[in-house]
């Protein structure tokens, strides 16, 4: 049963987050590609990528509700460290920045790529520590 | 917080696959309950005292 659920939730969060990247790589590439950079478009397309952002945070949470609860800790330590990574490294890359200690511009891309990075590293972490 | 889940079990001749079947968690969480390095939650440990028949006293031990 709740081998089921968890199986369930992972499912429905799988196809959330491929929907949220699908309407991500529409809002991002989709005006030099599709609608040559008709701002309509454009617009729409951000919106759709929000409202299906939303779907996916709501995926999300009944995902982590599903799991049991030792697998909920190990992904809430791994959130933990992920947000604080996010929290502390981002403002001291801009109190870094606005004191002109900062050479050269780092893509904003680089942030999420690196707490993704993060979160699969603390996940792991957490997974070997309870095994 | 100590246990005696590993013995109950045994003495049922149950798999921690078994267990955490039963339980209605996954075998990582029983392994991590046996070995101290996780303490369930209060449903948690009302699931596994029914499921053993006694009381979650006669399970779970405190270290103080």
């Amino acid at each position: 049963m709740q081998a089921q659920q968890e199986l369930k939730a992972t499912g429905r969060l799988l196809l959330w987050t491929f929907a949220w990247a699908a309407t991500l790589a529409l809002a991002k590439f989709g005006p030099r590609l599709l609608w040559d950079a008709q701002q309509a478009a454009s617009w729409v397309a951000v919106a759709v990528n929000v409202v299906v952002g939303i779907g996916w945070i709501v995926a999300f949470t009944r995902f982590l509700r599903a799991l049991d609860e030792l697998q909920r800790k190990i992904m809430q330590d791994a959130l933990a460290v992920t947000l604080g990574v996010g929290w502390v490294g981002g403002f001291a890359y801009v109190v870094a920045d606005t004191a002109g200690l900062v050479a050269r511009d780092v893509n904003t891309a680089a942030l999420p790529a690196l707490l993704g990075v993060v979160f699969m590293i603390a996940f792991a972490v957490g997974k070997l520590r309870y095994r | 917080m100590r246990n005696r889940i590993t013995d109950l079990r045994a003495e049922r001749g149950w798999t921690q696959a078994d267990l955490a079947q039963r339980a209605g968690v996954s075998r990582q969480t029983i392994n991590a309950i046996e070995t101290g390095k996780f303490d369930p939650s209060l449903p948690l440990a009302f699931r596994l005292a029914r499921l053993f028949g006694l009381k979650i006293e006669e399970i779970f031990l405190d270290d103080q």
